[in-house]
């Protein structure tokens, strides 16, 4: 064990690792600059660099439809609005994950970005803004989009920050665990529901989205992948015949 | 300018995952940026490059498919392919190492890597679309959508409220209420059972009279009033309330 000043214990490393890591003038560098980490604060940076990302990727989705850094089904909900002018689904699906996540991160450790930055701040937030007509300019803008995501980086981060400084450890449970649970099941739906809504579609894109999910079956990955690779594919035939 | 921001949304994406990954090899001492199963998945390919590569590019080609079908880059870009391909950089070195994951434990080797990936993978994934026919991303979103558009209407609330009910009788109860009451306002249960679930949770461990609770419940109050005011509820007329469908 190796303590620094603060009496932090920063690392395990033994002496032989510390030779290897600093070999060269560059591992020197790095080494000092890993020293910078162990301050708390920086997290705030990080959170709001990962937001600033995420909400300019979803400007980039609403103004040429790709970009989105989220789940179909989670995307969909943004669609609904922009397509139908349903924005609730999206802010309240949005807003409790948001609020159970940045509650939960000081007291685990580890702020889980599927559900605070991704969902949240990527798809609840800017449906807030979009469900307003006046607001619509701060996402459609990228340089508002992009100060909009600092700016909820920079709040989540230091209300995080805050809470890890001035509260004990107290455990409260939010029941992330049964959120997280439903919430995996729900990614092995999709497959399944590709393939079906595939035959519906056209027969031969259903036999596509079959193929393509049998061969991902025998790769042993999920077989989603395959049955819109497969039904792409195969669908686009009757196009051209 | 697509690709600017391309670039641009790989860099800060890209470093903040890769640094917030090699943090969290310190939580919860440190704050940590990431994911529980992130963390698992690192640990579980051991700092060697070519693992890590593997298990991520097999969600390369899921996210790529997603985006070429509907735009959407999937969670897996953050989650596994970022962390995991940033960590299959820095361990190329690492064979004399006496810790494989020493590299991964650097933030900023992770951060300065995570950058690198990001600033390849987000234009590729975002270019996709654009290179692929019309045609086909009409099919694409045609069944996708139609998909997607069942699991978050009818298997989504299902899975959420079974879990919900089957974790325990507070959480049971407030789902069930706040799913019905959700479904008429904001026109999907869903948010109503995780705020019924959050609020569950608090009480069996806290009870009803605590802080915890009450602040949960005022924010599910705001939070409702806010979406029934903006959906027009109030405004409904109570004909339609009383409508019988036939």
């Amino acid at each position: 064990m190796k303590k620094t000043k603060n009496n932090d214990v920063i690392d395990i490393r033994n002496e032989n690792t510390k030779v290897f890591l600093q070999r060269g003038k560059l591992g020197s560098v790095l080494d000092k600059v890993d020293k910078l980490f162990d301050f708390n604060w920086v997290f705030i940076i990080l959170v709001t660099m990962l937001s600033m990302g995420t909400v300019l990727g979803t400007f980039l989705y609403v103004t040429y439809g790709v970009g989105a850094m989220n789940e179909i089904f989670v995307v969909k909900m943004l669609d609904d609005g922009l397509d139908k002018g349903e924005w609730s689904a999206a802010i309240g699906f949005a807003a409790g994950f948001l609020i159970a996540r940045v509650l939960e991160a000081p007291l685990v450790g580890i702020l889980d970005i599927g559900g605070s930055i991704m969902t949240g701040v990527g798809i609840g937030v800017p449906a807030v803004f979009l469900s307003q007509e006046k607001l619509t300019f701060v996402i459609t803008n990228p340089g508002m989009a992009i100060l909009i995501g600092a700016a909820l980086g920079i709040a989540i981060g230091l209300g995080i920050y805050l809470i890890r400084l001035s509260s004990p450890k107290e455990g409260l449970n939010l029941g992330t665990e049964i959120m997280m649970g439903a919430g995996n099941q729900t990614g092995a739906f999709l497959g399944p529901l590709v393939l079906i809504a595939a035959a519906i579609y056209n027969p031969i894109a259903g036999i596509g989205a079959g193929i393509g999910g049998l061969l991902f079956f025998f790769l042993k990955k999920p077989i989603v992948g395959g049955a819109i690779l497969g039904s792409m594919l195969l669908g686009i035939i009757p196009a051209y015949v | 300018m697509l690709y600017v921001y391309a670039i641009i949304i790989g860099v800060l994406v890209g470093f903040s995952i890769g640094a917030g990954a090699a943090l969290m090899f310190k939580a919860p001492s440190k704050q940590g940026l990431g994911a529980f199963r992130t963390l698992g998945e690192i640990n579980g390919s051991e700092g060697d490059p070519i693992s890590h590569f593997g298990f991520g590019l097999g969600f390369f080609i899921t996210s790529a498919a997603a985006a070429a079908g509907t735009g959407a880059l999937t969670q897996d870009v953050q989650h596994r392919i970022i962390p995991n391909w940033a960590a299959a950089l820095v361990s190329l070195g690492n064979k004399k190492a006496p810790d494989k994951q020493i590299m991964i434990k650097s933030p900023i080797r992770m951060g300065i890597a995570g950058a690198i990936v990001g600033v390849v993978i987000i234009p590729i994934l975002i270019g996709i679309p654009q290179l692929i026919p019309e045609k086909i991303s009409v099919i694409a979103k045609g069944i996708l959508g139609s998909a997607a558009n069942w699991l978050f209407k009818y298997v989504m609330p299902v899975l959420f409220l079974l879990a919900a009910l089957s974790a325990s009788k507070f959480v049971g109860l407030w789902s069930i209420g706040l799913a019905v009451i959700f479904q008429f306002t904001s026109g999907n249960s869903l948010p109503g059972i995780i705020l019924g679930i959050i609020l569950g949770s608090i009480q069996q461990e806290k009870g009803y009279k605590s802080r915890h609770f009450i602040l949960m419940l005022l924010i599910v109050v705001t939070l409702w009033i806010l979406i029934a005011y903006f959906r027009g509820l109030f405004t409904t007329n109570v004909d339609k309330w009383l409508a019988f469908k036939t």
